[in-house]
């Protein structure tokens, strides 16, 4: 497996874990860390024994979003960054990476800013009771933008833009984003990884040629109308007609044990 | 500042104050208050010493949509809305009159009907405790289209749609609109909602105008298309204020520790 400066790549049984690791720096991606995270997506999606990606981060932060300070030292990436901000080509995120597997966000901490993408474009968001959500970008004259885009069609908006317009003058609870919808789970804080590793587990057991095609369906909703999108969807459906899967899930229920899925590398 | 005749604007500090002011009639939309805010929207917008706008009633509503005694009396009724209506061409809320900056509503008590438009059409939402929301439309025989189609977006469907079909026979109070995240926070007593907003307001004011205004057109277009073209047309957004005055000072306040010098919007 490759090994990483600012990130933590393991598995643990199906489950893939890409941890932020630069816990000194409140999480905060430096040049390195923009670069890694790409690999690391790309490495996890292709791995055919993962199944499910979880992301969280060491020490009391999640993610602080964009190390500005290290970043202007290396004109370099920041140029790269700005190219890729420019033609709305990033490539923090699963979704930015097109990562088809089902993934995990567990907010250990402080999630600030550019954090959010990780908040946003992850399919399930666990928390940490000691985790909270800020958005600091108005108040040091920086435009909130692709965050809050996916997070206000994922969850109730006004929220969200009264934290994308406080700024640093107010955080969100865990437990608020808990009763918002914008996470599903609030865990004590020493209880994180394993809750999330229980629920990836879980996940693990279902179908992964199932799963894409489901999570294509839903993020698909996201780009259109609601009618084209039910059109599409019926696309998706369609596709996993005749795989082997579709034999093995029932064939495995009526037999009382867990089904052997096809694996999901490759799943386009 | 113009003077009218159903609303009252102040400025307090770098806050503007739209108050509805018709209680007598619940704050009722007439004809007057309509073009009325039409007017007052823009001069708060346009007015480089405001920064945040908070838009509240005086007396126990807050909005209540269209005058209906003024529909049924002169002789004109609904058909003065047709050609707004069939054009969807309104300039009551902020969002029809394209206000850039961060609107609060405030809501002081009942919010019904047509006053639902100012709901869907703020940035951020607070309520007195005693605040309630009341869809009434179809309960006498009127369409619900606009104000939930908003609200709809921003808010979980169901509890629109329950509002928009039960109608006059149910309320939703402001703990479930709290719940729903259709509004953040709830001011109890009810007398301290003013200096609440104007608390938050505050707070709001001390953030740079100009990256506020293009944060909001990134996140309403976001309602707009696509998640992905949103994401493009909000890298547009980002990339608006490379180079921007702002992006210097808010850092060296920051690094200062004393507040950022902004540039007026």
């Amino acid at each position: 497996m490759t090994t990483y400066e600012t990130l933590v790549v393991e598995t643990r049984g199906h489950v893939g874990w890409l941890i932020f690791n630069r816990p000194t720096k409140a999480n905060a991606m430096d040049a390195t860390m923009l670069n890694e995270l790409e690999a690391a997506w790309q490495q996890l999606d292709a791995d055919p024994d993962v199944r499910v990606i979880v992301n969280t981060g060491n020490g009391p932060a999640f993610q602080t979003g964009l190390d500005v300070a290290q970043l202007s030292r290396q004109p370099e990436a920041l140029r790269e960054q700005s190219r890729r901000t420019r033609r709305a080509e990033l490539r923090l995120t699963a979704w930015h990476n097109r990562v088809w597997k089902p993934v995990i966000a567990a907010v250990n901490g402080t999630c600030a800013g550019g954090g959010l993408h990780f908040v946003a474009d992850a399919d399930i968001v666990i928390c940490s009771s000691s985790a909270s959500f800020l958005d600091p970008h108005v108040s040091v004259g920086q435009v909130t933008a692709l965050e809050g885009i996916a997070l206000v069609r994922k969850s109730p908006m006004e929220p969200i833009l009264r934290m994308a317009l406080t700024g640093r003058h107010e955080r969100l609870s865990a437990q608020r984003a808990y009763q918002l919808g914008i996470c599903s789970e609030v865990v004590q804080p020493e209880r994180l990884r394993a809750a999330a590793q229980e629920l990836a587990d879980k996940i693990a057991r279902n179908s992964p040629a199932a799963m894409a095609a489901t999570k294509r369906a839903m993020w698909g909703a996201f780009e259109q109308g609601l009618s084209a999108a039910c059109l599409r969807g019926g696309q998706e459906l369609l596709s996993l007609w005749g795989h082997p899967d579709q034999v093995e899930g029932p064939a495995a229920f009526a037999d009382k044990r867990e089904a052997k899925w096809m694996d999901g590398a490759g799943i386009p | 500042m113009s003077t009218y005749e159903t609303l009252i604007l102040e400025r307090r500090g770098a806050v503007g104050w739209l108050i509805n002011n018709r209680p007598e009639a619940l704050n009722a939309m007439n004809s007057a208050m309509r073009d009325e805010l039409a007017v007052a929207w823009r001069e708060l917008d346009d007015d480089p010493t405001v920064r945040v706008i908070v838009h509240t009633g005086n007396g126990r509503a807050f909005q209540t949509g269209a005058d209906v005694s003024e529909l049924a009396s002169d002789g004109i009724g609904m058909e003065r809305y047709r050609q707004s209506v069939e054009q969807f061409d309104f300039h009551f809320t902020a969002w029809h009159q394209r206000v850039s900056k961060p609107v609060i509503a405030a809501v002081n008590g009942i919010c019904a009907g047509g006053g639902l438009h100012f709901i869907a059409d703020a940035d951020i939402v607070i309520a007195a405790s005693d605040a309630q929301f009341v869809e009434p439309h179809v309960s006498v025989g009127q369409v619900v289209a606009i104000e939930a189609i908003g609200l709809l977006r921003k808010m979980p469907a169901e509890a629109v749609m329950r509002m928009a079909l039960v109608g006059r026979h149910e309320r939703m109070s402001a703990q479930r609109a709290y719940e729903l995240g259709m509004i953040s926070e709830i001011v109890d007593p009810p007398e301290a909602l003013r200096a609440a907003a104007q608390e938050l307001a505050d707070k709001i004011a001390r953030n740079s105008p100009a990256a506020m205004a293009a944060t909001k057109r990134a996140l309403s277009n976001a309602l707009e298309m696509g998640l992905t073209d949103a994401c493009k047309a909000g890298s547009q957004e980002l990339v608006s204020m490379w180079g921007h005055p702002d992006q210097l000072e808010g850092p060296a306040a920051f690094a200062e520790k004393r507040e950022p010098n902004w540039l007026p919007l």
